[in-house]
């Protein structure tokens, strides 16, 4: 609402106009709208609006098997599949008191990382693009593309894996896939150093992020953000270390974190992470136990005891939870899926008011956002 | 500058690292799955150890139900069911414990024409999950919004209303979230029909 | 008296007798070999959009590499993803906003049909988008591969020209 005098004073500073970002807007990656009251260049209020993409993933949890559910959950994030659907079928083997075999859980854990790796170097990718850059892009995609090679090897996919089954994982990882793997990982860690010299050490980028949509770890607390969000905010939470699942017990790794709270935190916790999983993947191929990759007697038709059943991952994005409540019939009642993008896109509104909207176009681009997995 | 000061190796960075508070009771060891499988305390499914100790409840210093849950087989640590007017309540003292809003969610039971409405919360620092649920009749869903207690509630509250029309008290803008802004249907309910 | 509907009426007429061949046929030419997208991600099959446009699938080969942010720019539209009841309306305004001669490309089974969010009583999304404007060249797959996105771009081209600039392989 424009106060009359406001504009009787002819563009007094209480002027205001609307600007509409999205739904189709390259910065904000896919289909997220936002609603921004301007004054000038600065943001007074920054309303997300979403649902642009809402595909009724939870509707649909209630109308079918769990098996028949399963393609549906690597197309949540379709970013990094393995973990959403590594929530999904723990939720159920947490029901049904599965044992999964540890060869399988071994390779969850290596399939995981990998794919952790490919969403952040996508990540990487549009964010640098956001910024102007493109070349990035580049690398980050032949990066991206040997890991996909790896993946597909074993899955037969490139991005909607599927490959976590209740129970275990689809087939067995061959020599080839671990002989590409560990030449991957002494591959990529030179590629790493590279970025470091090529990008992250840029004056440019430096100043795009530094002192940038600074998070505070309280108002991370208050809405819920996970992920690298709350790890650039110098808190050391991570669902890996700290309701550790699958086998992550078992490995040597550190949970990266940064105290500046700005943009470049969130970006330089991404970087790191990508060294932590790459550290993980090679342990995990060291100790890659021989045995089945599917758990005995998993019944054919899977029928949950009633009750409410949780399971929660650690998705490149943050913390991802599922919810079964069944009632023991073949079809759970309710299928609620917690995904990370939404808690943190909601403090959105509050960190970037009276921003400038470029400068919150970076602190948007830091929040790594898909928008599928705001909508589900 | 930029790199990530990296809190010292593994375990001392969470507390409770490995094993988590909880479960420890589980480990009243399955007779039958012999070795194999160490990492996993998961209980046998055979014969249900009838004498299951409760699990210790990491909340027992607050003033509300909260009863221990045995992480292993739920998935979480903590359990309250309370009345409709309590969950201000218990937002409010779940926050002076620093935890943080996970999620909320609806389930409708519409056999016992009851509204379930779910509260998750999280632990940022440590292995602690908290389940707040209550019920409300199904014809007239309405509950008081927490949102300022919890801020983030702000958009699961619109969600859960968009799925399931319980309407919040108090919310400050309870408009269509996921669907068509001109939406007056809420698709999961059980009797939804298109 | 010229008018333009007699104008209209008269190249009408002796369409089968005159032709503007060699005109047409550099248009058709220049416009298959410099095809401009939009930039217009929607969901998972975005993602093998970006890759067909990033470093080993280089659409640029193609001339389809200059993804215009802006409808007014642009004259393919690749639909990737799923268009949901909401963002119907936008879909539609994007293509009308397009100028002419433009032409759309429905990726994935979701664009064609609603792909795997097909249910009976569901009530988001919109069942293809070809129920919403007309589409040329429809890639099934979930996603398909950026080669699909290729061969799709290939099959626009025979469309405009008429004849297959590259040779198809034939699976062993
Ligand atoms: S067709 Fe498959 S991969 Fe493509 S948008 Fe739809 S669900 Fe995603």
């Amino acid at each position: 609402m424009i106060a009359k005098d406001a504009i009787l004073s002819n563009g007094g500073a209480n002027e205001t106009f609307v600007l509409n970002l999205g739904p189709q807007h390259p910065a904000t990656h896919g289909v997220l709208r936002v609603k921004m009251t301007m004054d000038g260049e600065y943001i007074v209020r920054a309303e997300p609006v979403c649902g642009y993409i809402h595909r009724m993933q939870e509707k649909m949890g209630e109308n079918r098997t769990y098996a028949q559910f399963l393609p549906n959950t690597s197309r949540i994030d379709y970013l990094s599949a393995m973990t959403y659907t590594h929530g999904f079928v723990g939720a159920v083997e947490r029901a049904l008191k599965l044992q999964v075999p540890p060869r399988a859980e071994y390779i969850r854990v290596i399939t995981s990382e990998m794919n952790r790796i490919s969403s952040h170097l996508v990540w990487w990718g549009a964010f640098l693009l956001d910024l102007g850059g493109f070349t990035p892009l580049l690398y980050a995609f032949d990066d991206r593309e040997k890991i996909l090679d790896l993946l597909e090897s074993i899955t037969g996919s490139r991005l909607t894996y599927s490959y976590f089954r209740i129970g275990g994982v689809y087939n067995d990882v061959d020599d080839q896939f671990l002989k590409g793997t560990r030449e991957f990982v002494a591959q990529m860690r030179p590629r790493l150093k590279m970025y470091r010299a090529l990008v992250t050490d840029n004056i440019i980028l430096r100043k795009r992020l530094i002192d940038i949509g600074p998070i505070s770890k309280e108002m991370c607390r208050k809405y819920g953000a996970t992920g690298p969000v709350i790890r650039g905010s110098g808190v050391t939470y991570d669902v890996r270390r700290v309701e550790p699942y699958s086998v992550y017990s078992e490995f040597d790794f550190v949970i990266p974190t940064c105290e500046e709270t700005d943009s470049m935190a969130r970006y330089a916790v991404r970087m790191e992470e990508m060294v932590q999983s790459l550290r993980i993947i090679e342990q995990a191929l060291d100790k890659l136990p021989a045995g089945p990759v599917m758990a005995e007697k998993v019944p054919r038709v899977l029928k949950l005891p009633a009750g409410d059943y949780c399971y929660a991952t650690e998705a490149a994005r943050g913390r991802f939870a599922v919810r079964i409540v069944s009632d023991g019939k073949e079809i759970p009642y309710r299928v609620k899926l917690r995904t990370p993008s939404l808690s943190n896109l909601s403090l959105f509104e509050e960190a970037s008011a009276g921003m400038l909207l470029p400068d919150a176009l970076a602190l948007m681009g830091s929040l790594d956002l898909v928008i599928p997995d705001i909508d589900r | 500058m930029t790199t990530p000061n990296e809190p010292q190796p593994k375990v001392d960075s969470a507390p409770s690292a490995s094993p988590p508070a909880v479960p420890a009771p589980t480990a009243v060891v399955p007779p039958k799955p012999v070795a194999a499988t160490a990492p996993r305390p998961a209980a046998p499914a055979q014969p249900p150890p009838p004498p299951a100790p409760p699990a210790p409840n990491p909340l027992a210093h607050l003033p509300l139900p909260f009863k221990g849950v045995d992480y292993a087989a739920k998935g979480y640590h903590a359990d309250a069911t309370v009345s409709p007017d309590q969950v201000i309540a218990a937002a409010e003292v779940l926050d002076k414990e620093g935890l943080s809003l996970d999620t909320i969610t609806g389930v409708d039971w519409m056999a016992e024409g009851q509204m379930e409405v779910v509260y998750d919360y999280f632990h940022p620092a440590k292995a602690l999950r908290v389940v707040v649920r209550t019920r409300i009749p199904r014809d007239n869903p309405e509950i008081a919004s927490i949102h300022k207690v919890f801020p983030g509630a702000n958009w699961h509250e619109r969600e859960t209303h968009d799925f399931f029309g319980i309407r919040f008290l108090g919310h400050p803008n309870l408009t269509p979230f996921l669907l068509p802004e001109d939406a007056d249907f809420h698709p999961l309910r059980k009797d939804y029909a298109p | 008296m010229e008018t333009p509907e007699s104008n209209a009426q008269l190249l009408s007429d002796c369409a089968p007798y005159v032709k503007f061949a060699k005109l047409d046929e550099m248009l058709a030419l220049g416009r298959a070999n410099s095809l401009w997208p939009l930039t217009f991600g929607l969901a998972c099959c975005a993602i093998e959009m970006m890759a067909a446009g990033a470093s080993r699938f280089d659409i640029s080969r193609f001339g389809a590499e200059v993804f215009r942010p802006s409808p007014r720019q642009a004259d393919l539209m690749i639909v990737a993803g799923t268009v949901n009841k909401k963002m119907a309306a936008a879909v539609k305004t994007l293509y009308d906003q397009m100028p002419e001669p433009k032409w759309v490309i429905a990726m994935g089974n979701c664009a064609i049909s609603g792909g795997p969010f097909v249910f009976p009583g569901q009530y988001a999304v919109v069942e293809g988008v070809d129920k919403l404007f007309p589409v040329d060249v429809f890639i099934p797959g979930c996603p398909p591969r950026p080669e699909a996105l290729i061969e799709g771009l290939l099959k626009l081209e025979e469309k405009l020209t008429g004849k297959r600039r590259w040779p198809t392989v034939k699976p062993e």
